[in-house]
């Protein structure tokens, strides 16, 4: 049979975000399959030695445009770091409620483009719809509803407001509320087991040598997140466990997003029980002459999609010297997704690259 | 303190001349030299710590030199679970000069690599050799300097490039 | 004017603000109420919403696919960063004014805008079809020769063939 080289190019229904893949066909198997990304780079690493260390806040959360408040979390902490600012009690519970909110709205999102590129149209709508009553919660908090810009050095921006608790229970109650509908339709659907399960397998041993982690980690069978392994912010205050699959197939990782939602709900409410009172924020220096000492930081946190780092380099200066984000995609999306594309079938490309959780800005930032 | 401490150690024994840091909680500073960082990066990784996490280049042109940062950290054994040891991120440092950068590839140690290699060889000019694929990854268009050295500077280049597009005129 | 009640957008994730496109077509804002829904090929769309920054390698399939919809077809920018560059206007890697490239009919400003402005701007396009004042993809083959140097200066050659005379 004729080989075929075909482009899974930036245009197609079935690629969420800006992205490429060069496939050489034969018939309807994946010879050899070669990621293609850079539709999105803007250099950012180079723009952020070109703005002051406060004027890097606005830019570094859009790096990931589906869960930016994890890259806020990793550059206030790694400033924090160089500086040895201290982050008071009340403001590492509001961080990590907000955090595990940002993990709701980014799985559901993630719910979105899975069934809709399967072609499961109805719970894509009210995975949105859900997604969208959790940004009204931002909305209120922080004036915005994709990029926020709360999380800085010395804390958060600004306190609940009035009665802000009871909405976040409502709506965390009226999407729970939701979830035996969910399972009935999706999750525990026949046919989305039968297009799900055995595709894109990824055994625990190929994981670690190509470097993943995150879901396809955890859905091959190893409890590894960072949230229990480097603890940050309030996660090791209240008691919660990282749901694992064994088959580490597709629907084995669409499995641990779900458990990993119900897990994160259940959080925020043990979260907001033990929450105290205080103060949220350390004063920062004079933004205009903030000089941050000479050193350098590694931190690193969970995202959504797995382990996020940022290593930070300062010259005493009052700009960063090298930013350079660790993101979870990259290994995925460029090393991972060439590997278990090979032999696979056609129709299956769009279904391995969701499950797989790739995001394209996170790899090209 | 007391893993970091140990490997600290080993690696003086089995480096010798190897200097090593430890800057703060849960870090541990390895400054090699870029013939020997491959091989340490190797028994390392037989030491346990089996991720790469990062591979970064730092542009210290001042003094000449491009610095390369590679960071490892460990899985867990088997299935992981209650961290019962102490978490422990590796950062491996060499430098090499600027005017002829060039440093050996890590993909025989870790195989993912490739694409980190390929991305600081396309943004920094560094070559590294035995990389089986060294082609562009991001960029569209050839730059004058690799952009991200200090020396490039882009705001001068949006101002002579871009901007000097035309308008379309209408009629 | 027929066809302003049934802009078919083609599905093109071209950067940041494809996070408020889904939003915009499901069920909570619901754009198909204007008459909007998305179209999987260029081939059988006349709506493209480029969403967000567009860096130099997405410009030439953007290029593509706005060449291969069928005419009348409307532009709609979206986002502030094809206005003037934006957040990342001193990048080495975006284009900073996307009409010098592309014809825009109508541009929305924000970052991101939210859904309703969406709806906003499709009330406004709505407007000037019926004055005939969204005629991008006319004045794109009146002035095709300056719209392509344009192009080439920022791409190199272009590989495929320019497009036959103007209207």
């Amino acid at each position: 049979m004729r080989e075929l080289e075909l482009y899974f190019g930036p245009q197609h229904l079935g690629m969420v975000g800006n992205f490429s893949i060069t496939l050489k066909v034969e018939g309807d198997r994946i010879r050899e399959a070669a990621a293609n990304p850079g539709y999105l780079h803007r250099g950012f690493e180079k723009l952020m030695e070109y703005r002051t260390w406060i004027q890097n806040f606005p830019l570094v959360c859009r790096i990931n445009v589906v869960e930016p408040d994890h890259m806020e979390l990793v550059y206030a902490m790694a400033v924090e770091k160089l500086t040895g600012i201290e982050v008071p009690e009340r403001a590492q519970y509001i961080r990590s409620i907000f955090l595990e909110l940002s993990r709701v709205a980014s799985h559901l999102f993630g719910l979105w483009a899975y069934a809709n590129m399967l072609g499961f149209d109805t719970v894509a709508q009210w995975a949105m719809y859900h997604r969208d009553l959790v940004l009204d919660l931002f909305e209120e908090l922080t004036g915005g509803r994709v990029y926020h810009i709360f999380i800085w050095p010395g804390g958060v921006r600004r306190d609940f407001p009035e009665g802000f608790q009871e909405r976040i229970v409502n709506t965390l109650h009226s999407i729970g509320g939701c979830v035996p509908d969910y399972d009935h339709t999706f999750f525990n659907n026949r046919l989305f087991s039968k297009r799900a399960k055995g595709i894109g397998k990824v055994t625990r041993e190929e994981a670690m040598e190509m470097g993943a982690t995150g879901q396809v980690l955890r859905a091959a069978g190893m409890k590894y997140d960072i949230r229990k392994v480097e603890p940050y912010a309030a996660y090791h205050q209240v008691p919660w466990e990282v749901p694992t699959r064994k088959a580490g197939d597709a629907y084995s990782r669409i499995r641990v997003v779900r458990d990993e939602m119900i897990e994160s709900v259940h959080m925020i409410f043990k979260l907001l029980d033990k929450m105290p009172e205080g103060k949220v924020y350390n004063r920062a220096p004079n933004p205009f002459k903030w000089k941050v000492p000479a050193g350098e930081a590694y931190v690193r946190c969970e995202s959504s999609r797995g382990e996020l780092g940022l290593y930070l380099v300062s010259d005493s200066g009052d700009k960063p010297y090298r930013a350079h984000f660790r993101t979870p995609s990259y290994p995925h999306g460029l090393v991972l997704l060439e590997k278990i594309l090979r032999g696979a079938s056609l129709a299956d490309v769009g279904n391995i690259m969701i499950s797989l959780y790739v995001t394209p800005p996170e790899i090209d930032r | 303190m007391k893993i970091r401490q140990r490997i600290a150690e080993e690696l003086s024994d089995a480096f010798p001349g190897l200097q090593t840091e430890t800057p703060g909680e849960g870090r541990l500073l390895v400054l090699a030299g870029k013939d020997s960082v491959i091989a340490v990066l190797g028994y390392l990784k037989r030491r346990g710590y089996n991720h790469l996490a990062l591979i970064s280049c730092v542009d210290w042109m001042e003094e000449g030199e491009f610095e390369l940062v590679y960071i490892l950290s460990a899985y867990p054994r088997g299935e992981g679970g209650a961290a019962a040891r102490e978490e422990l991120s590796i950062l491996v440092k060499t430098r090499i000069s600027r005017k002829r950068p060039d440093a050996a590839t890590a993909i025989p140690v870790f195989a993912n690599a490739e694409p980190l290699e390929r991305e600081i060889h396309e943004l920094f000019g560094i070559v590294f050799a035995g990389h089986p694929r060294l082609t562009p990854l991001f960029l569209e268009r050839e730059y004058p300097i690799p952009p991200f050295r200090k020396d490039f500077d882009t705001r001068q280049y949006v101002k002579d490039f871009f901007d000097k597009i035309p308008e379309v005129q209408q009629e | 004017m027929g066809h302003k009640y049934s802009l078919h957008a083609v599905y093109f994730c071209t950067g940041c603000g494809i996070i408020e496109i889904p939003p915009a077509l499901t069920a909570r804002w619901d754009a198909e109420r204007f008459g909007i829904i998305p179209a999987a090929a260029p081939r059988q769309a006349n709506l493209f919403l480029i969403t967000g920054y567009v860096s130099l390698k997405t410009l030439k399939p953007i290029i593509r696919t706005y060449e291969q919809m069928g005419e009348p077809k409307f532009t709609v920018a979206f986002g502030s960063c094809p206005i003037n560059g934006g957040m990342y206007w001193d990048s080495y890697n975006t284009v900073k004014h996307l009409d010098r490239y592309l014809p825009i009919d109508g541009w929305i400003a924000g970052c991101m805008p939210r859904p309703e402005a969406i709806f906003t701007a499709i009330t406004h396009l709505w407007g000037m079809i019926d004055r005939g004042e969204a005629d991008g993809y006319r004045r794109y083959r009146r002035y095709y020769r300056q719209y392509r140097a344009n192009q080439e200066r920022v791409l190199g050659r272009l590989d495929w063939p320019p497009l036959r005379g103007e209207d």
